[in-house]
């Protein structure tokens, strides 16, 4: 039946049918839901009951009246630091292993693999790395004579446990940012190395004039999924230390799900997102406009 | 342009028929709930006949929604296998829950698709009518503890599936090694018992104080049966500074908080591993835990003897009286929506008489003529306690707390760790003050 129509028709239907399936799923999986969480914000639901009370802007007021809710991104900051620190990390290394080296590959694999494993999985490992009576870190900081040191309570101290748990966020997704970089290094045409040479610049140079110029787009792109990565830290916290000690892990995210299930209030909740989502939407446009500015000169 | 045109409606149609068929599926669900609620009539005559024992003519097709994944397959197969003994026609299948079931169980409520036997969720009760089936006509009424927890207007909604007391659970070794050859009765004796447990090298209580719901007993069952007032956990509607020094909560939770100024906690309170903590007290590594009678269980599975693990009531004051608080765990219930009540009603009746569940859970029977055959519950008996049944959470209570975020165990974390523990104190007073003004209580 398809062999009677032209070319184009054919091809429309082809494409329409094609993308129908994936507009659909997204549809249903993220916009229905998008809209509902907005629906929601507006509303006194408890999460079960079919009446949705209206409420109107409530629920934004009362985020951005109580002090206590914005407190909690101060904990975001150190998943922040972190994440600035993995970045630079992972240029090094992708600089490192996009060199003629010895077992590359086994070393990239060896970084990534990291990313590899669920969330959960890593927080729970590390739980055990970070006890303070019996985990590994500890006992290898006796071990070396550190004994002072080797009695830190790594998630129970204010002010520590976000760096903690933080670092086991550093040592999960450095491998991925990695790799990204050694894609981007990649592309950089190898001419411009030759042309440096032959002018004389030495590899600090290449680094800076060269090397990193080019990368801007995707440390960019890097430095975006850090900052949103660090707005939306739950799963560390969530699986580690459920917030503790008293609350000094708490990431914004996980206040959001508590608002939710455990104090069933699901259009505070809900508004809370909304409220989230469009930080990281502030967060990004800054962030575009104050890297963009460079290459716009 | 025309035959296009064609195509694009017939991808509507398809895409409508597709989205209709949905729709049809949804309405066949709400005839059945039109069934559903014509059936209890039916249901109250036939509930009357399984009284006299004869099961042959309850006949369908039941699903019970169970928190207890470990059990399916191995004793929920027993217990069907008796169960169809005296109900040859009901099949029963046990739907395993996810972790949270509290959480399912809403999200299911909020679908309108619940199995015909579960557990009640926390809901107000004031909602149970608009989910579930009154079980009044089971003849159990008189012989039930807890029989007006989950009850509405005079019906009750919800049996208990068993109950639990709290208190300490103690392995007998450690205990004997560091000398300790009778069990505290007073707080005074208690906290001498722990020196000589800290003097061995043992950690005298297992807190488990990072992961907060084993600091739930403190909070929860403590304050009341201090008091000597089973409704005080409700009493707080009434008070704009519910937490103070010197009332069931400022002393209870001053009691843990001594325990780990004098170091008789774990080395460090905020590092703590609930399963690891087990196989410690099993073995003699630490001593006491401060829980349900339900871990009594569980320590014996993680590696000692019954004979090894005592428990007795924790002697919050020097007075040398003790009592300690009844809880009721889930609550069984049967969906509204029931094709089969009468199978689900008789399946719950058979559940809580005969299936010696709450025994193999370590649960003090709900039955009010039914005794425990656990030995450890019975020696906690011997000593004397008094067991005060608690009252149901007024649903006021449960609201402010929400809207304060206040979490009770949270709030015995920061009160333990705090420099100034009357600060936390002050600081959640504020916060109960201002919901409970909001919302106008």
């Amino acid at each position: 039946m398809f062999s009677s129509l032209s070319y184009n028709k054919q091809k429309t239907i082809v494409i329409v049918s094609f993308l129908l399936i994936p507009l659909i799923l997204l549809a249903t999986f993220t916009y229905y839901p998008a809209v509902k969480l907005i629906y929601y914000s507006f509303t006194n639901w408890d999460g079960y009951s079919p009446e949705k009370p209206w409420v109107g802007l409530d629920n934004y007021k009362e985020v951005f009246s109580n002090p206590d809710i914005f407190k909690v991104f101060e904990h975001n900051f150190a998943y922040f630091v972190m994440g600035i620190i993995q970045n630079i990390i992972a240029i090094y290394f992708a600089v490192v292993l996009n060199s003629k080296l010895r077992g590359r590959n086994l070393f990239r694999i060896l970084l990534f693999l990291p990313y590899i494993m669920n969330g959960v999985a890593v927080a729970f490992m590390f739980g055990y790395v970070f006890d303070t009576t019996n985990g590994s870190l500890n006992l290898f900081l006796n071990s070396l004579g550190l004994t002072s040191l080797g009695e830190t309570s790594w998630l129970g101290t204010d002010g520590l446990v976000n760096y903690s748990l933080a670092s086991t966020g550093l040592w999960r997704f450095m491998g991925y940012n990695m790799v990204i970089y050694i894609a981007s290094l990649q592309a950089i045409p190898r001419d411009l190395y030759e042309a440096a040479k032959i002018d004389g610049a030495n590899s600090w140079q290449t680094l800076w004039k060269i090397t990193l110029p080019n990368m801007k787009p995707v440390i960019q792109l890097n430095l975006f999924l850090t900052v949103t990565g660090a707005l939306e830290v739950f799963d560390l916290p969530f699986v580690l230390t459920k917030g503790g000690p008293a609350g000094a892990s708490e990431t914004y995210v996980q206040r959001v799900v508590d608002t939710a299930f455990a104090y069933n209030n699901y259009g505070l909740a809900s508004a809370m997102s909304v409220v989230l989502l469009g930080f990281v939407v502030i967060v990004l446009a800054v962030q575009q406009f104050v890297l963009s500015r460079g290459g716009n000169k | 342009m025309k035959k296009r045109s064609y195509y694009l409606l017939a991808f509507v149609i398809i895409l409508s028929t597709i989205l209709s068929a949905c729709g049809s599926s949804g309405d066949g669900k709400t005839s059945e709930t039109g069934n559903g609620s014509s059936t209890p009539t039916e249901g109250n005559q036939t509930g009357g006949e399984a009284k006299t024992g004869d099961g042959t003519d309850i006949s369908g097709k039941i699903t019970f929604l169970t928190n207890r994944t470990d059990m399916i397959g191995k004793e929920y197969d027993e217990y069907l296998k008796r169960f169809n003994e005296k109900y040859p026609n009901i099949k029963v299948e046990f739907e395993a829950s996810q972790t949270d079931y509290n959480q399912q169980a809403k999200v299911r409520m909020a679908g309108d698709e619940l199995p015909d036997v579960m557990f009640i969720p926390t809901i107000p009760n004031s909602d149970l009518p608009k989910y579930f089936l009154p079980l009044d006509d089971l003849g159990l009424n008189d012989n039930m503890t807890f029989k007006d927890f989950k009850a509405f207007d005079g019906k009750v909604y919800g049996l208990s599936s068993g109950n639990s007391t709290s208190g300490i659970v103690y392995n007998k070794k450690a205990f004997a090694d560091a000398g300790i050859t009778e069990i505290p009765k007073t707080w005074d004796e208690f906290l001498a018992a722990c020196e000589k447990l800290k003097q061995k090298g043992i950690v005298p209580l297992a807190s488990n104080f990072k992961d907060k719901w084993p600091l739930n007993n403190w909070v929860y069952d403590l304050p009341r049966v201090i008091e000597n007032n089973p409704d005080f956990p409700n009493a707080k509607l009434n008070t704009d500074t519910p937490f103070t020094m010197d009332n069931g909560y400022g002393k209870a939770l001053s009691l843990i908080r001594e325990l780990n100024e004098k170091g008789y906690l774990e080395k460090d309170i905020n590092s703590t591993n609930w399963e690891q903590s087990k196989k410690d007290v099993a073995s003699g590594k630490f001593a006491m835990y401060f829980l349900g009678n339900w871990v009594i269980n569980q320590v014996i599975g993680a590696g000692t003897t019954a004979d090894n693990v005592g428990f007795f009531p924790l002697p919050y004051d020097n007075s040398g009286t003790v009592r300690a608080a009844l809880s009721p765990d889930f609550f069984y219930a049967v969906s509204k929506n029931s094709k089969s009540p009468e199978a689900a009603k008789a399946f719950v009746k058979w559940m809580l008489e005969d299936s010696g569940y709450a025994d193999f859970a370590g649960f003090i029977p709900p039955l009010k003529d039914k005794e425990s055959t656990l030995a450890q519950l019975k020696e906690f008996k011997a000593t004397g306690v008094e067991l005060q049944e608690g009252t149901p959470d007024n649903m006021d209570v449960a609201n402010i707390s929400n809207k304060a975020q206040l979490d009770l165990p949270a709030l015995a974390q920061e009160f333990v760790l705090a420099k100034d523990p009357q600060s936390v104190l002050d600081k959640w007073n504020k916060a109960w003050a201002k919901a409970k003004k909001d919302l106008g209580k």
